[in-house]
């Protein structure tokens, strides 16, 4: 957004602001320390505007929660700028100088009056009104965003329309503001980062780009490809369709973390070759040709970039077991026996070096100079003298205009019906991480969340005829899983909530592989699920 | 960003700068001028309830907390007078008689600031031992120890609870003498509020607070030495120190306050979920499938395997079939290299990593 996709302010920031949108984010449960940042501004008096379909922790404390229905965000968005169009709160000097088309967006949200999202969204008209005041008269007002907001097929869209707010509040280069995407894993950003997506070479130079890509040839001594790549989820169903052959995985369980495990498998049956590359035995590993064992953070040097773009540097502690190697050096050699002449770096420093001096945003960071600043240094940071970039837009939008995008709702891909009545949202809980690979290995973290579970709203678990312990089948189009009933008060009636950690009861045997029209981001957030009661629970 | 306004104030006959607002404890801090403490920690407010950082001022007929005290223009403030030593004295060994010095000492404990303290300012046991009076409770969860007898009720690891991780799974119960720290309705650590954050452990002076962890992992013989990274699961990036010896990573512990970007914190995964480092279902061989297994083999074969079937794809299917699934739970330098890769060594963009978000 605005010419770079990362968050526009840094951590620190948080606690010093006056307002707090927080959006699509169960952030104390996801990101436990931006969350202490956010406890801290509230106890500090700030108000907090939460925004999502559950009751989560940050929603008890917060001025106004808006509950709406999952996937209705875009709604949601729309009237809050309907609502700060027509009461005459946008800042017009802000519009006039830095930004293009707000009269589009004007123009669409005329018609997302808040009555009418209080039918679709389920929110209050009132508390529309109030949020959208309240947003746009604070000046310190900062947007937190996460997996809630992205995880849909019209993931996008709502990015946009959070995007509009920004910017038709002027709410962009001031501190403790802006628009900030949270990064879910350690090193999303830096992965971002270093190009390992299929539209850019490092530092978000366009492959497409002859000038950009005349540079990474000379320097890299091949020709290269001028075609854009296939993102993860249509390289997923690439692999059902036959346009996918071989796959190289590192450090990453795709059967687990992919949307419609079933799908995923069948696809990794066709694949003619895999390798994979990881710390622990994988599921998807029982489809590979090849694995080779990986190093964890604490047996290797590197930098990790975090959430608000600070580059950070990994230290190894401890030697690797066995004859297990780092992932950088198996990569060189790999490369080697391929036969391309990958050089013989001395180490990690040396491979950042060479990424750095390809790509302008990273260029005056090293290692060496990581070692003077025990805080990190943020990016952009084009020279060794230069101190970083901790709030990003302070003159004015990096693109010069930043442009408005108008958009219409769309509904997800799947809805409830007859069949599958209930929407389920997944996402993550405190105590496990990802595929649990790590987490259900330690003792504390288990004892807290043994196994998989559904939240279930009173109403519907009734319904069901099912108590808290009970057990259920959860059924989709696509799977099928079974789980512990937790009756919530968290969840909406007609929705359920499931964690995705646990790999021998699935979750994403039954989420839709329906992407985002631009990222390809599948759809975790929504799809249509019944439930089925199984007999209750073994006294213990 | 407006600045604070400043003024003048005098420790000790010297003048420093101090901001609207602050304390003399954090104007002196700033000045470099040490004042000893128990119950403050820079994440907490101030509650003012230990009396170790006691000071004269000016003007006041009693001591008065530096932690609490805000400063003013023109206050004079004296840390190193007889009364003030006095006092520390005094204090100190009071404490002493209500706190037992831990049985076996234990390596990784944090240091003891009590001790410590008593120590550097010469105080001894010379007032009789308190009975002990506050009962231990054995608790089932697997990180955090508490030991009553080395608890001085600072509060705080109950503050922490209630400030910062804001859940008050602990508070102080009982009353006089017996009071000590507990969960709310007396019951298990796991069936509270608690989020196993460890912040508890962290803040607490005296080691009454402590990890359960490290003992069960080594007997320590040797040194430890620590090694600064970035945490490993969410995007937060929280930094920590490990403490490793005999080549194992015994525990992990969040950098000094104001240090970092957590400021001292960590959650339960930062802090505690480092087991699987060491963990006997890592891989420590490679594998390459025959017959339909998976059967250890050299390096050298599982990357000329692995070449090979990558450069045979491409060949019968070209470089368009080939996919790169990279890691964002990898460094970016590993991300740099599976890129370069699928793009200089296997001529296809088709490289994304396994989070698009
Ligand atoms: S571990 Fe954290 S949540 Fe639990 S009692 Fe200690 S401070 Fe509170
Ligand atoms: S300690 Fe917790 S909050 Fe910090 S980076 Fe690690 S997982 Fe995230
Ligand atoms: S540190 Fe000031 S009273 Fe405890």
């Amino acid at each position: 957004m605005f010419g770079a996709g990362a968050m526009t302010n840094s951590i620190p920031e948080i606690r010093d602001a006056d307002l707090l949108f927080v959006i699509g984010s169960n952030t104390t449960e996801a990101h436990p320390i931006i969350a202490m940042e956010m406890k801290r501004a509230v106890h500090n008096g700030a108000k907090l505007i939460v925004a999502d379909p559950r009751a989560i922790w940050l929603s008890e404390v917060a001025d106004i929660h808006l509950q709406l229905r999952p996937g209705t965000d875009v709604w949601l968005l729309n009237a809050m700028a309907h609502v700060i169009v027509a009461e005459g709160l946008a800042d017009e000097a802000f519009i006039a100088k830095h930004t293009s088309g707000f009269e589009a967006v004007k123009a669409t949200v005329a018609d997302y009056t808040p009555e009418e999202a209080e039918r679709v969204t389920g929110v209050p008209a009132e508390s529309i009104r109030e949020a959208a005041r309240l947003y746009a008269t604070t000046r310190k007002a900062g947007i937190y965003y996460t997996l809630g907001i992205t995880e849909h097929t019209h993931g996008t869209d709502n990015v946009y329309c959070l995007a509009n707010l920004v910017l038709m509040t002027g709410h962009l280069g001031v501190r403790s503001a802006g628009m900030n995407p949270l990064r879910g894993q350690n090193n999303v950003q830096g992965a971002n980062d270093a190009g390992a997506t299929p539209i850019y070479y490092p530092g978000y130079q366009s492959v497409t780009d002859p000038e950009v890509r005349a540079k990474y040839e000379a320097a890299w001594g091949v020709p290269l490809s001028p075609e854009p790549g296939l993102n993860l989820n249509v390289m997923m169903k690439e692999l059902n369709t036959e346009g996918i052959k071989g796959l190289f995985v590192m450090g990453e369980d795709i059967v687990l973390s992919e949307p419609n495990a079933g799908k995923v498998e069948h696809g990794l049956n066709q694949c003619e070759f895999l390798v994979v590359q990881d710390i622990f035995p994988t599921e998807t590993m029982r489809y590979a040709d090849v694995v080779l064992p990986a190093t964890c953070f604490a047996e290797k040097d590197g930098v990790f970039t975090n959430s608000d773009r600070r580059v950070q540097r990994v230290r190894k502690a401890v030697e690797p077991p066995g004859e297990a190697r780092p992932d950088w050096q198996i990569l060189c050699d790999l490369a080697r026996a391929a036969g391309y002449p990958m050089p013989h770096y001395s180490g990690p420093g040396e491979v950042y070096a060479e990424m750095a001096a390809l790509a302008p945003k990273f260029a005056g960071i090293s290692h060496e100079r990581l070692e003077q600043h025990p805080e990190g240094l943020h990016w952009p940071c084009p020279d060794p003298e230069h101190p970083g970039t901790p709030t990003l837009h302070l003159d004015g939008p990096m693109v010069g205009i930043a442009p408005f995008q108008a958009v219409s709702y769309r509904p997800s891909a799947e809805l409830p019906d007859p069949e599958y009545p209930l929407v389920l949202s997944t996402g993550r809980t405190l105590y496990h991480y990802n595929s649990a690979s790590q987490t259900l290995r330690d003792p504390g973290t288990v004892a807290k969340q043994p196994e998989n579970f559904i939240e279930v709203h009173r109403r519907d678990a009734r319904k069901l005829g099912a108590g808290n312990g009970d057990r259920v089948r959860v059924h989709s189009r696509r799977g099928e899983v079974e789980a512990v009933v937790v009756v919530s008060p968290r969840v909406r009636p007609g929705c359920v909530w499931m964690p995705f950690h646990f790999p021998d009861q699935l979750t994403n045997r039954l989420t839709n592989d329906a992407g985002d029209s631009v990222t390809g981001t599948g759809e975790y957030k929504v799809c249509a699920v019944r439930l089925e009661r199984l007999s209750p629970a073994p006294v213990a | 960003m407006n600045e604070p306004e400043t003024f003048e104030i005098l420790v000790d006959g010297a003048s420093i700068t101090a901001r609207a607002g602050e304390t003399v404890l954090q104007a002196a801090a700033r000045a470099g001028i040490e004042i000893p403490t128990l119950c403050h920690d820079d994440r907490l407010d101030p509650m003012g309830s230990c009396r170790m950082c006691l000071v004269e001022v000016a003007g006041s007929r009693r001591l008065q907390p530096a932690c609490a005290w805000k400063a003013a223009a023109g206050m004079e403030v004296k840390c190193e007078t007889e009364r003030v030593a006095r006092h520390r004295v005094h204090l100190l060994e009071m404490y002493l008689a209500d706190h037992a010095a831990p049985a076996t000492p234990e390596p990784l404990a944090p240091k003891n600031q009590v001790l410590q303290l008593a120590e550097r300012y010469g105080a001894t046991r010379r007032l009789p031992a308190l009975e002990a009076r506050r009962e231990a409770r054995a608790d089932a969860n697997p990180y955090v120890h508490f030991d009553p007898d080395q608890c001085i009720l600072c509060a705080r690891c109950v503050r922490y609870c209630d400030e910062v991780e804001a859940v008050s799974a602990i508070t102080l119960a009982g009353r006089g003498a017996k009071t000590t720290i507990a969960t709310a309705a007396q019951t298990q650590l796991l069936d509270t509020t608690c989020e196993l954050c460890g912040g508890c452990i962290d803040t607490c002076p005296t080691g009454a607070m402590r990890e359960k962890k490290p003992r069960s992992v080594v007997e320590l013989a040797q040194p430890v030495k620590q090694v600064r990274t970035t945490c490993n699961f969410c995007g937060v990036g929280c930094q920590l120190d490990l403490h490793v010896a005999d080549e194992k990573v015994v525990k992990v512990s969040a950098p000094p306050t104001g240090t970092t970007l957590n400021d001292g914190n960590l959650c339960v995964k930062g802090r505690f979920a480092y087991d699987f480092i060491h963990h006997e279902e890592r891989l420590t061989k490679p594998l390459v499938r025959e017959n339909g297994q998976l059967v250890e083999t050299s390096w050298e074969i599982a990357l000329k395997r692995a070449a090979e079937g990558l450069r045979g794809v491409e060949q019968r299917y070209g470089a368009q079939a080939l996919g790169f699934v990279s890691s964002s739970r990898c460094t970016g330098e590993e991300n740099y290299l599976v890129q370069k890769l699928a793009r200089a060594a296997f001529g296809t963009n088709n490289c994304h990593q396994c989070a698009a978000t």
